[in-house]
């Protein structure tokens, strides 16, 4: 249809003007959406929260995101009146993100509304045993309690929209659909499911909100605010036409064979293609989703302080999981990582203390040190022992994890909390001298300098490619390559800003008048909170706010994951790795050391261990029998959340990550929307389900 | 006389290989050679010795007694590293490729390129992809996508990028373990193709089956294994297949041949 219009077919003009005429006005509604947020017309939060700072993160996020809907859409209402082919492509895209927002500011109205309900039958069980001692009350009690029943079940089928919604991203389940002729024998399934599912979301939704009128009756305890009643109009709008028309072009697409071929890549196929190269599918899905979820339940979960206290609480784990991932992919997994910690934190603090066996009490750093050396060899204990013994490694390190919480159990005899404080006055603190700054500096330039020089032409051929061949053939064209430059500019600018940053420092320590020794806590070099970035009055000085917990720990852990992901997939020990996990037989067959590999994870997952008590120790300087019991099990959710097998050979560095962000944002988010957090481990216990069940459906889309 | 100076000049020359599991007899005393660009059938039922001798040739196995000579050297192979080192490439049966790995990665596993920055090495994944897909099209493989996993693939498919990666990497000794025995005929007619591109590169080949017609076409001589005994070699030209068959199925060498391998044709 569009495809006539493009080729000035008469039949076609009426449908093609007015869906030119609609692509425009949804670029004049983003930019007004836009304008509308950032100048507070239309209220995305509630505006008389306590811990509220002036800058409203979702408001930021929502206004770039609308002036980037709205360049979409009026680039395909230019592309659309000069009848260009590339502008089907942007058609597809513009009306998928529609669909996209538009969902998103349902669910933002669904989610709050839903919980509320939830909460209110919660409230209304509780007065039920308060009124039931009067019994006047109780006739009027029963039907609020039925209204709550209701109210439950309608959330539920508000998150089965959400997960309709999903299905978008899910791959095609059916192998056979793109046969021709079992096309409607074969798929309607999926369709039809995911058809009723959004009808339902959205009926829910609105009965939801037309229901809330139920609320007030129940005054002081939940209210429904009008931003949310504000909220559902602006979503249906968006949502709606934009989903139809979609599906009209999809359909329209696939009746012709040179549409289809100019259209392969739909966003759909597109985000899917992407998403099944990834073994971490399901937790990017997942992290997606509750971090979409969590921001739309409450407006306290973006806050800067509210992130990072979920980022600092998840930081010594996730550094472990890294160790994990490596051990799991590589077929073994550990359950005495726990144990290592508690031994870990106990030497590095007795050693503080008490005095190391052979170097007496010693400093913060060499205490570190050789606590560290002891994790390595508990490690080493545990390779050892799995590969001389040929025993499973769930046997092994289940054996080791009762034998090491030994050590720390008969160490600190009648459960006492060995403190750091017990023992010294002052935290530790540590004078570093101006050329460490300078030698750093030169070294962030030297990594800088060559992520320029490896990073920078690749981009600049691509872009030049890009426009050379800027024809119009359905592709995005001329467009795609003003993408690719703009990309080239920014990266090109943020290398810029770093080269200055580190100029600055530079020239501050390199000068006479700056270059003084600068005093740091040791245990603040470890896992410190971060105040400030950059000295004051500098241009790239950023304050962070008093209230936000932001760890060193966290600059770390990333730090170990960027190392650690460029290790498993760029080096031939990554590849040895998956090879060990995947088949250990073909492994060993084509020259691998099998065992070798194994022991190495090992002592990576114990250093990695021990550095993360270290961080623990240094966080809060005291060690307990019982410190790091129940890790294990933690940090393996985190890890299979992220994608990786237990039986071994898949999964990805970035995808524990995602795994320990996960776990964090609700750990966190649970507690902002006012769910008790004693729901943690069960909410935990689905989500985990859930991803597996998820990057099992991807992986199996992927090799069909 | 002309088989005795051949067999001087063997690629491989296995003599008296005895190997003993516990107190299993499995190889007792097996004479084994492989000439320059010859293709040996190895053949044998099930249980015969056939898959034993192969794996202490390629140092999965330690011997019990005997000694090989690999280019006219005595040589102790101790690990299937070792084997490597001298040329031995072997694709086996069962543990060929690892499903979840793409084919680049794959193709190069053990031995992989890399480039240097300062101390670090990492992976040339450029050229891991680009020569994987045109070492593969030199035997006749003719692959897609080099980031495809091996899991996606067909059996057929998977033995030609393993047999594909032996033809690559071997220099001078492909051992072939069972290649075809789950393949369809379309395949397995690949694979026999494979083979002869193997040998016209210059390499030997050893083709371990216990199915005569997956490699009478293209063997050029046939050692026959009967429970840890050689029956004997037999060139192309003096036997017919039935005769082959009926050999592994009998273990009886037939009246006719006896004439000249009568020193080995007493059996068990």
């Amino acid at each position: 249809m569009m495809q006539a219009y493009i080729e000035g077919k008469r039949e076609a003009s009426t449908i093609g003007s007015l869906v030119t005429f609609l692509a425009f006005l949804f670029g004049i509604l983003g930019i007004a959406i836009a304008y509308g947020t950032a100048f507070g017309w239309i209220p995305l939060g509630d505006r008389a929260q306590i811990l509220r700072s002036d800058v409203n993160t979702i408001e930021i996020i929502v206004t770039v995101i609308s002036l980037v809907y709205a360049a979409c859409c009026l680039r395909t209402a230019y592309g659309l009146y000069t009848r260009e082919q590339a502008s089907l492509r942007w058609s597809q895209w513009m009306m998928f993100i529609s669909v996209m927002i538009g969902g998103a500011i349902l669910l933002s109205v669904a989610i709050p509304v839903g919980l509320k309900f939830s909460l209110l039958l919660g409230q209304v069980a509780d007065l039920r045993t308060l009124i039931s001692q009067d019994a006047g009350g109780l006739a009027a009690l029963s039907l609020s309690i039925g209204e709550g029943l209701i109210s439950i079940c309608l959330f539920i089928i508000a998150l089965l929209a959400l997960l309709a919604l999903l299905v978008f991203l899910i791959p095609p389940l059916e192998p056979l659909r793109d046969q021709p002729g079992t096309r409607w024998i074969v798929s309607p399934p999926r369709k039809f499911i995911q058809a009723i599912l959004t009808v339902l979301g959205i009926g829910v939704i609105c009965f939801l909100v037309a229901g809330a009128a139920v609320v007030p009756d129940y005054p002081g305890q939940t209210t429904i605010r009008d931003a949310e009643n504000h909220r559902l109009l602006a979503g249906l709008l968006f949502f709606l036409p934009a989903f139809f028309a979609y599906r009209v072009v999809r359909r329209v697409e696939e009746q012709s064979d040179e549409l289809r071929r100019a259209l392969a890549l739909t966003p759909g196929k597109f985000i899917r293609a992407e998403l099944a190269k990834s073994p971490s599918a399901g937790a990017i899905i997942g992290f997606v989703a509750i971090l979409m979820g969590f921001t739309m339940a409450t407006d306290l979960f973006l806050e800067p302080s509210s992130v990072a206290s979920f980022l600092s609480n998840v930081a010594t784990k996730g550094v472990i999981a890294i160790g994990v991932t490596y051990l799991m992919i590589s077929g073994e997994f550990d359950l005495s990582v726990g144990s290592i910690l508690g031994v870990t934190a106990l030497s590095f603090m007795n050693f503080m203390t008490h005095g190391a066996p052979v170097f007496g009490v010693v400093g913060p750093i060499p205490a570190a040190l050789l606590a560290i050396f002891i994790a390595f060899i508990l490690g080493a204990i545990n390779g050892v022992l799995l590969i001389s013994t040929r025993i499973p490694s769930f046997i092994v390190t289940l054996g080791t994890m009762l034998a090491f919480r030994a050590i720390t159990l008969v160490a600190i005899a009648g459960g006492r909390i060995l403190r750091y404080s017990d023992h010294h006055e002052a935290l530790p603190v540590i004078g570093i001298s101006n050329i460490v700054f300078i030698v750093l500096a030169i070294i962030g330039l030297a990594i800088v300098a060559f992520t320029a020089y490896r990073v920078l032409p690749v981009l600049y051929r691509g872009a030049m490619q890009a426009w050379s061949i800027r024809t119009d053939n359905g592709d995005f064209g001329t467009s795609g390559a003003i993408l690719r430059g703009l990309a080239l500019l920014l990266v090109l600018l943020l290398l810029l800003a770093i080269v200055v940053w580190l100029a600055a420092v530079l020239s501050y320590h390199g000068s006479a008048s700056g270059g003084q020794i600068v005093e740091v806590g040791y245990f603040d070099l470890f896992n410190g909170r971060v105040l400030a970035i950059g000295e004051e009055g500098d241009f790239f000085h950023l304050q962070i706010p008093r209230n936000a917990n932001v760890r060193l720990a966290i600059v770390w852990w990333f730090i170990f994951v960027v190392i650690f992901h460029i290790v498993l997939t760029s080096t031939s020990f990554g590849n040895s790795i998956f090879a060990t996990g995947g088949n250990e037989g073909a492994a060993r067959a084509q020259g691998v050391n099998v065992d070798r590999v194994k022991l190495q994870n090992f002592v990576i997952v114990a250093l990695l261990t021990g550095i993360a008590a270290i961080y623990e120790t240094a966080r809060n300087p005291g060690v307990d029998p019982l410190k790091g019991t129940g890790w294990e099990l933690e940090v393996i959710a985190m890890t299979v959340i992220g994608g990786a097998l237990l039986t071994g050979g898949y999964g990805s560095v970035v995808g524990s990550l995602l795994g320990a962000l996960i776990f964090g944002m609700l750990q966190t988010g649970l507690v902002l929307v006012g769910i008790e957090s004693r729901l943690f481990s069960g909410t935990i216990g689905v989500i985990i389900i859930a991803a597996v069940v998820l990057n099992t459906l991807v992986r199996g889309a992927r090799q069909n | 006389m002309e088989y005795k100076q051949k067999n001087d000049k063997a690629l491989v020359d296995m003599i008296d290989i005895h190997k003993y599991f516990g107190s299993v007899q499995v190889l007792r005393g097996i004479d084994f050679h492989v000439d320059r660009q010859e293709i040996v059938g190895l053949l044998g039922d099930n249980g015969a010795g056939k898959s034993t001798l192969i794996k202490v040739l390629t140092g999965y196995h330690s011997l019990t007694r005997g000694q090989i000579y690999f280019d006219d050297e005595a040589v102790n192979i101790h690990s299937p590293h070792d084997a490597r080192e001298l040329g031995i490439e072997t694709v086996h049966q069962d543990l060929a490729l690892v499903p979840l790995m793409s084919i680049a990665r794959n193709f190069w596993l053990g031995q992989e390129p890399t480039y240097e920055v300062g101390p670090f090495r990492f992976l040339d994944k450029k050229k891991m992809a680009s020569e994987s897909i045109r070492a593969l099209a030199d035997v006749g493989i003719h692959i897609r996508d080099s980031e495809e996993t091996v899991g996606n693939m067909s059996g057929g498919e998977r033995q030609s990028v393993a047999i594909g990666r032996a033809v690559y990497f071997g220099k001078k000794l492909l051992i072939l373990d069972e290649p075809t025995s789950a393949l369809s005929v379309g395949e397995t007619q690949k694979v026999l193709d494979y083979t002869i591109a193997a040998k016209e590169k210059g390499m030997s080949v050893i083709f371990i089956t216990h199915n005569i017609r997956h490699v009478y076409e293209v063997a050029d001589r046939f050692t026959i294994i009967e429970r840890g005994h050689k029956l004997g070699d037999f060139h192309k030209s003096e036997v017919t297949e039935n005769e082959v068959a009926d050999m592994i199925v009998t273990g009886q060498i037939p009246e006719r041949l006896r004439l000249y391998h009568g020193e080995n044709g007493e059996v068990a």
